[in-house]
């Protein structure tokens, strides 16, 4: 048979047992994530069901992993990711509100915050909900960009019509143009820097519940936690427009992410 | 031959021309180019030394209307050759302009002054009043966002790179200079003031000069352009962008490619100005996802044997096995063997191949495809709920944890 498993529904209903804290799982990154066994996994239906009631989030596909490590461990001191669902359930309460962690589907609120470098990619990684999450952000910008007060608009005589420019000629001023000056490439990049995105994420400890693996543990920074984190935050607005539509999206992104980067929305 | 008189000759051109019929008062604008041949031979035939004012008194009268308002368009020390792009007035009398928004079927509402500003590329007029700049960026954040969300929407399983070329290559470089030369647009070969509006204004390439610096392709800077690295830096098709700069430096030449693509990019941003983001969604639909890309030849896969075993591991199925389905001609010149990969009793791909490899080979790649191009049957894309009062078309997507990682 191809697949034991029931099928996947295209939202997983989140009714995922939460194991008790009497099954200890070992949450370092660097060996197994599944409890140490020296058995080898078997076929067995008992093996079979148990792993099928865990969620992909929780551990590595049983097929994937090595019955023992062959390569020495790193060294410098280990980085433990989180595990906990009730530590992401309270970044994603801080970053969408009451009700965050209710926004999303259980499978889908793990995946948004797990970078490709944890787990060797096995669990799941954010890379296409960043990738939309960040076009849906660099609109709302443009938006946002347009929509701001503007001080470069073009001057204005006093009967209100527009000055010549060096040639003598004026230009065609229409309502629905009137925030272009404010809108250039150059002026979006430095809204989306990721230096300035990544204060933002660790204002609501996503810096913290992000799954990842550092290149070294004791340099975060320099193993790119900017980077990271901002790609975390892309990925949420990401997964919020494909679960909850573009509405709620772009509403997020206004008030969680362009808000605190000093635009001001009208109600 | 006949021979003709030579003073009848010279008494006809220098005559004035006598109108044939009663001319169209707004003729005279769009006629305002081109000076009638009898007048340019008069013009010759005048002294040299003939001032401008001269000039004009002794013209026919419907070429005087629009030297009148040239003129006036001139002010009082431009010439229109020396305007870096047309004027924005020149464009309600552009028929050029006026095909083009009734090809593309824009409402009447939508100016034609914008749409002149379109076309003028940065390179042309540095101004930011003037040029596209400012529209292309917004315009092209549009294009992006409803590319992105139609390409996860109905594929939710692509690889990363294929999601980068299949986004190349329904909004790319080239496909939107396509676009643009299918939607009739031609470009000057020198911008200036006195082209008409309708032509697309760029400053061109001398043949055989380097595409500019800043829009080559460099080697990347830094070590470590993975993926999920350009997904947050570079643009959307996983183009590196320089360090540090995004934009080139004034009045620098560029390829028509570049020009094009900006043209169609502020249309779509004034578009979403004037006329709001419905028609825009429609206008994307209609000229955009209209084109045929068929995803499945945009795979490059290294080691798909290797890749579709990962994949079963993950998923929970049995371990894949290439079993031989038939062969032909084994020790002929050109033998052809089918092969198909099972998981357990389930085949997921078949490729035919003229050894035992390739085939196995190609049916593994196509197991893969089989996997990453899974379509769902119906699909509401994230942009169908904005401004929506109604939510209960919405269905949620499904989100895929991403492609296997070997």
């Amino acid at each position: 048979m191809a697949s034991k498993r029931p099928l996947r529904a295209l939202i997983s209903t989140a009714t995922c047992p939460l194991r008790p804290a009497q099954r200890p799982q070992p949450s370092l990154v660097r060996t197994s994530a599944c409890a140490f066994s020296t058995t080898t996994p078997s076929r067995s239906p008992e093996y079979e069901s148990e792993a099928s009631e865990r969620p992909r989030w929780q551990q590595t596909p049983a097929r994937m992993v090595a019955p023992f490590r062959t390569r020495p461990l790193p060294k410098g001191p280990v980085f433990r990711v989180n595990e906990d669902p009730r530590r992401l359930d309270d970044a994603y309460i801080r970053m969408l509100g009451p009700g965050g962690d209710k926004v999303l589907s259980d499978e889908v609120k793990w995946l948004a915050v797990t970078h490709k470098s944890f787990d060797h990619g096995r669990r799941g990684f954010n890379d296409r909900l960043a990738f939309l999450g960040r076009r849906i952000v660099s609109l709302q910008t443009s938006h946002a960009l347009l929509n701001s007060p503007q001080v470069e608009a073009w001057p204005k005589d006093d009967a209100g019509r527009p000055l010549p420019d060096e040639f003598g000629r004026r230009p065609f001023l229409h309502a629905a143009l009137g925030g272009l000056p404010g809108l250039t490439q150059e002026a979006e990049d430095r809204v989306l820097d990721k230096s300035r995105l990544a204060p933002i994420a660790e204002r609501y400890g996503l810096d913290k519940v992000t799954r990842w693996k550092p290149k070294q543990a004791d340099n975060l920074l320099g193993s790119g936690l900017e980077a990271v984190s901002s790609t975390s935050l892309y990925a949420i607005i990401g997964a919020v427009a494909l679960e909850r539509g573009g509405e709620v999206a772009n509403k997020i992104t206004q008030d969680k992410i362009l808000a605190p980067l000093g635009f001001t929305f009208p109600e | 031959m006949k021979r003709i008189r030579i003073s009848r000759c010279g008494s006809q051109l220098l005559a004035q021309p006598a109108p044939r019929r009663p001319l169209c008062p707004y003729a005279a604008g769009l006629q305002r180019n081109i000076t009638p041949h009898s007048q340019r031979i008069q013009s010759r035939l005048q002294s040299t030394t003939a001032t401008s004012d001269e000039f004009e008194l002794e013209e026919g009268e419907q070429a005087q209307a629009g030297r009148s308002r040239r003129s006036r368009l001139e002010t009082k020390h431009t010439p229109l050759e020396a305007l870096p792009s047309p004027h924005p007035s020149a464009a309600e009398r552009s028929s050029k302009l006026a095909a083009l928004r009734s090809r593309l079927s824009l409402p009447q509402r939508f100016p034609l002054q914008t749409l002149a500003r379109t076309l003028v590329h940065p390179s042309a007029d540095p101004n930011p009043a003037f040029n596209n700049a400012s529209l292309s960026a917004l315009g092209s954040n549009l294009l992006g966002y409803y590319t992105t969300e139609h390409l996860l929407c109905n594929y939710p399983r692509l690889p990363m790179s294929v999601v980068f070329a299949a986004e190349y290559a329904y909004i790319g470089p080239k496909a939107l200079a396509t676009i643009a030369s299918e939607w009739g647009i031609e470009a000057v070969a020198e911008p200036g003031g006195e082209v008409d509006p309708g032509l697309l204004q760029f400053k061109r390439l001398r043949p055989g000069d380097d595409v500019p610096a800043a829009l080559r392709r460099q080697a990347p800077w830094k070590w470590n352009v993975t993926t999920t690295h350009k997904i947050l830096t570079s643009d959307e098709f996983g183009t590196p962008t320089p360090f540090g700069s995004a934009s080139l430096p004034k009045n620098e030449p560029v390829p028509l490619e570049d020009s094009a693509q900006s043209f169609v990019r502020a249309l779509i941003g004034s578009l979403h100005l004037h006329l709001g983001r419905p028609l825009v969604k429609r206008f994307f639909r209609d000229h955009f996802l209209s084109r045929h890309l068929d995803l499945s030849t945009l795979f490059d896969f290294r080691t798909p044997t290797r890749d579709l075993s990962r994949l079963c591991a993950r998923e929970g199925f049995e371990a894949p096995v290439a079993r031989l389905i038939s062969e032909t001609g084994r020790l002929s010149r050109h033998p052809v063997f089918i092969v198909g990969v099972y998981s357990g009793k389930d085949k997921l791909g078949e490729g035919a191949g003229s050894s035992l490899d390739e085939a196995r080979v190609r049916a593994a790649a196509a197991a893969l495809k089989g996997w990453y191009l899974y379509k769902p049957v119906e699909v509401t894309v994230p942009s169908s709920t904005e401004g929506e009062l109604d939510s209960s078309k919405w269905r949620p997507n499904m989100v895929d944890c991403g492609e296997v990682i070997v």
